[in-house]
């Protein structure tokens, strides 16, 4: 009986039918995320469609969301066993040899894609002419920041992610005396100046009491950005330092004393603190003669690495990014009359696996191909013999 | 084969090559004019060195929608066009070359109660209308070009051609003013700085090689050099001889201005040496037009291959075989030229994947013709050499199809690997699909059942799709790799990127499909054209989306003709699958 079920598991997994349907799948979802990509920005229809297991749809009218369509991560894990079961099914023999080859080579670089999916992360770094930033930065991901400013040459930064404050309640910072109570949380929310004999704000400090905030819904396109906010109460020793608006849409600091500390509030893109330091030493934007049509983007940045004595200068340019410290560094973009040069940061411990299973698949397919050229010769050579 | 029937074969195929040498020959004189030489002066115009010509020809396509019209009984070129607008535009004016095919617009320009459909204007025709045309235009600039409707996009395009046209006419002269000679001699009177200044802003092209010690892209516009010798530098060498050029070409004077041109190309070649020769072969390229004269050749090749179906075929097969070999080779030296000229791998841009995509399925299509020797490799081939080839025609009146590369496209390594294969596997997809609507067709029409040529046919299109998935995998990968060394992640999920994906699930599905013994022939051969839905969708339909990082703009027009060609392969497909009693065996002789 176990052994039955098993067979048909077995069965089940190495069938072509299954191969062609998941393909099928595949195919639909590539289809539907790519429409989606027109409404939903790229990020989202990825997330929606490839990196989930199940696409789900929300329909006016019914108060949960419906499972709609397998998602790309089901399908890809599917095809994935389906794929493995299908290699181990191959013959182990040489005139299968690169056939098998050319699946194994799949099968890694399905799990690239399943790495980059879970473990890659996205952040970028902005630095002006002469600037020195030992920084990364994410694209939509906030922290709310506080930064103990007392000493002129260095700033202790302690920093709350903006999932913490989603849960609200109190959070005690460590390393600090303070203790932030978060009043409420706004995923994104538009601001804008209190207009006379409106409620009146819940902040009780700082700029939050002129400005009224007003709640939006989430979005998710790719030139669009949450502006997430709150109101935060700094208590430290049982003394209350008032009800304070924070949010990524303000600009102007804001601060309060404890205790001879100066402490700054700022809600910003969550940063991640980097054991060295890139200083911006030229931006080039070349354009071809006569024209303003891009040929060239480059930044050169010197590298000061203490931890590694280490200090050099490097060129990131267009198709030639910088591998450092596991981190990659592209020119991406840049800004404010030339002199800002945006680079985007992407950490991805898979990186290589596309690579590995490029040479795997070639090299896989190019012995099928000698294989089935020399027997189709011999074939005919026996032809001619016969 | 007789012999006679062999020799005369191949002769038609030559004779096709002679036809086409004869388009790269230099034409007459124009009125006595050296037009020819004229349009042989190179320029600076979208961050490269061109001829003249090249200019002209791209212009009168964006303005026209052609390379030459017909005006007072007489076709005119692009180099006497462009000589006459740029030195006699009063003469310009006049010439009807503005169509306009939509109604509301027409009725714009005047109320007087047009007839539908399309109509030519003259520049002097829309003047009145102008300040109209550009006041509507600029409401309608700011919307997204999706988002237009009719009139908005019909009043935006013809403000461009208009525009375009406006730069020209003021590019070497202003128009309207006595000429350059005059604006020579007023250096540095009253209101010569600000003409100057119109000058510089309206310059379409750079004229002027750079001098000597200055920076090697340094040309200028004639603007630029009188603004620069008004402030006590000196005249630019090439300024006088321009200026008696124009002079010359003003007062008729045919011997003046082929001496001046002589001149000109003198200080051209002492001031930038090399320009003269590098523009020179452009225009014979240009003048040669190589894919226009493959495309005409390739459908004499299908119409004599047709014809071979019902009368002497034995003549006819070689015959169309030896054409599709001419055309092969025009296209390949025209496919040549412009790697050479560019200096760049051949595929750059939508119209050159189109020229690619023709010339790889005619090449894949010339091989599987030698492989069975049944006509049905010469039929295929010449059809899809020519649709791409039309294809091509179509997208190129946008303008230079030589343009530079911007920034991150700028890698002659990734545009020969990944560029090149991934369109080889395009390529292969779309014959793989013609040799399956040639089998749908064929089932249809031919009277008798050959079993032996559906099975070749089947083992055709099963060896293309194979060669296709091998094509359209590696070069996806190597998309992926440039992505990474780029962009830095290997997959994104960017429409082009899920486009090319397609195409490879697609392949894998019908293989294993085959592999499995779930589809035979007909199956394999319906799966096959629905390949070509995808690979057409892959590759025109996500231009259309206007997301990511792939997108080069939206094409309004583009998008009918792709519905309208998956229409055509859905019903080519209900062919492909058409009921039972179609594929009986027939009985003979009663066809």
């Amino acid at each position: 009986m176990i052994k039955t079920i098993a067979s048909r598991v077995w069965a089940f997994f190495r069938s072509f039918q299954l191969t062609i349907v998941l393909l099928a799948l595949l195919m639909c979802l590539v289809v539907l995320c790519t429409l989606a990509q027109v409404e939903m920005g790229t990020q989202g229809a990825v997330n929606a469609y490839m990196r989930s297991f199940v696409v789900w749809h929300q329909f006016s009218g019914l108060p949960f969301p419906l499972p709609m369509f397998p998602g790309g991560a089901l399908v890809g894990l599917l095809l994935t066993l389906n794929l493995i079961a299908k290699t181990l099914d191959i013959k182990l023999s040489w005139g299968k040899a690169g056939m098998w080859l050319v699946h194994f080579g799949l099968v890694v670089l399905f799990a690239g894609e399943f790495v980059a999916g879970m473990m890659q992360v996205d952040t970028n770094m902005s630095i002006e002419v002469g600037q020195t930033v030992n920084f990364v930065q994410s694209y939509k991901n906030t922290e709310l920041a506080l930064i103990d400013v007392t000493d002129p040459t260095w700033d202790e930064v302690y920093s709350v992610p903006d999932t913490l404050l989603a849960r609200g309640g109190s959070i005690a910072v460590p390393g600090t005396p303070i203790t932030l109570k978060v009043k409420r949380y706004f995923p994104n929310a538009e601001l804008s100046n209190r207009a006379e004999g409106t409620p009146p704000s819940m902040a009780t400090a700082g700029i939050g009491p002129s400005v009224s905030v007003v709640e939006q819904p989430l979005v998710s396109a790719d030139n669009e950005m949450n502006q997430a906010s709150a109101f935060v109460e700094p208590v430290a020793a049982g003394h209350s330092y008032g009800v304070w608006l924070v949010s990524v849409g303000l600009g102007a600091p804001q601060s309060f004393i404890h205790e001879g500390h100066n402490y700054v509030l700022s809600m910003r893109l969550r940063r991640q603190y980097l054991p060295y330091a890139f200083t911006l030493k030229q931006f080039r934007h070349d354009v071809y003669p006569g024209t303003d049509i891009p040929k060239n983007f480059s930044s050169l940045v010197q590298i000061t690495n203490p931890s590694r004595h280490e200090s050099r200068e490097a060129l990131i340019y267009m198709n030639q990014p910088l591998r450092y410290e596991g981190k990659t560094f592209y020119q991406a973009s840049f800004g404010k009359n030339d002199t800002l040069s945006v680079l985007s940061v992407v950490e991805n411990p898979g990186w290589l696996l596309p690579y590995v299973s490029c040479v795997l698949v070639a090299i896989g397919l190019l012995a099928h191909f000698a294989i089935v050229l020399r027997r189709s010769l011999k074939r005919r050579q026996d032809k001619k013999e016969g | 084969m007789t012999f006679v029937q062999k020799y005369l074969a191949w002769g038609a195929g030559v004779l096709a090559l002679l036809i086409a040498l004869v388009f790269a020959l230099p034409g007459g004189k124009v009125r006595g004019f050296d037009a020819s030489g004229f349009g042989n002066l190179p320029i600076l115009e979208g961050g490269r060195i061109k001829p003249l010509d090249s200019l002209a020809r791209n212009s009168l396509l964006v303005i026209h929608g052609s390379q030459g019209f017909r005006h007072e009984g007489r076709s005119i070129g692009p180099d006497e066009w462009i000589l006459d607008l740029l030195f006699r535009p009063q003469v310009a004016d006049t010439q009807r070359i503005f169509i306009i095919n939509d109604t509301e617009v027409q009725s714009l320009i005047d109320d007087k109660g047009k007839k539908l459909g399309r109509d030519n204007y003259s520049f002097a025709d829309l003047g009145p209308r102008l300040e109209e045309i550009q006041k509507q235009a600029s409401t309608a600039q700011p919307i997204a070009p999706q988002k237009r409707t009719r009139f908005q996009s019909a009043i935006v395009n013809l403000f461009d051609r208009v525009y375009l046209y406006y730069k020209l006419r003021n590019t070497l002269q202003l128009a309207g003013s006595p000429g350059l000679g005059w604006e020579i001699q007023s250096l540095g009177t009253a209101d010569a700085n600000l003409r100057h200044q119109d000058l510089i802003q309206l310059a379409q092209f750079r004229i002027l090689p750079p001098l000597a010690g200055e920076n090697p892209d340094a040309w200028q516009s004639v603007g630029q050099a009188l603004s620069a010798a008004s402030k006590g530098g000196p005249l630019h060498p090439a300024l006088p001889p321009l200026a008696r050029l124009n002079a010359a070409y003003v007062t008729d004077d045919a011997a003046g201005f082929n001496a001046a041109l002589a001149e000109m190309d003198g200080v051209v070649s002492t001031l930038k040496p090399g320009a003269l020769a590098k523009a020179s072969r452009e225009l014979v390229f240009n003048r040669a037009q190589p894919f226009y004269v493959g495309l005409s050749i390739y459908f004499m090749a299908f119409l004599a291959l047709c014809i071979s179906w019902l009368w002497k075929p034995d003549l006819l097969r070689p015959t169309a075989y030896a054409l599709l070999c001419a055309g092969a080779i025009v296209h390949t030296l025209g496919l040549a030229a412009r790697i050479i000229l560019q200096g760049r791998p051949p595929v750059t841009n939508l119209y050159s994947s189109a020229v690619f995509v023709g010339w790889g399925a005619v090449i894949l299509g010339l091989i599987v013709e030698r492989m069975y020797r049944k006509g049905f490799g010469t039929a295929v081939a010449a059809a899809a050499g020519f649709a791409s080839l039309i294809v091509a025609q179509n997208l190129g009146t946008e303008g230079d199809t030589m343009e530079m590369m911007r920034a991150v496209l700028d890698s002659n390594f990734w545009l020969a690997t990944h560029v090149v294969t991934i369109t080889i596997g395009y390529a292969g997809t779309f014959l793989a699909g013609a040799i399956a609507i040639a089998y749908a067709l064929r089932k249809h029409l031919a009277t008798q059942v050959d079993v032996e040529t559906d099975r070749a046919l089947a083992d055709m299109a099963y060896g293309i799709i194979c060669f296709s998935l091998f094509f359209s995998f590696v070069g996806t990968v190597l998309g992926g790799i440039w992505a990474d060394q780029s962009w830095g992640r290997f997959w994104g999920w960017d429409p082009k990127e899920n486009g090319a994906l397609l195409i490879v699930l697609w392949n894998a599905i019908i293989l294993h499909a085959r592999m499995a013994g779930y589809v035979r022939e007909r199956g394999i051969m319906m799966m096959a054209i629905f390949g070509n839905i995808i690979t057409a969708c892959s590759w025109f339909g996500v231009n259309m989306l206007g997301v990511g990082l792939h997108s080069y703009g939206f094409m309004d027009q583009a998008f009918y003709a792709l519905t309208a060609f998956i229409a055509s392969q859905l019903v080519l497909m209900g062919i492909c699958y058409a009921p039972a009693r179609f594929w009986v065996e027939k009985p003979h002789g009663k066809a």
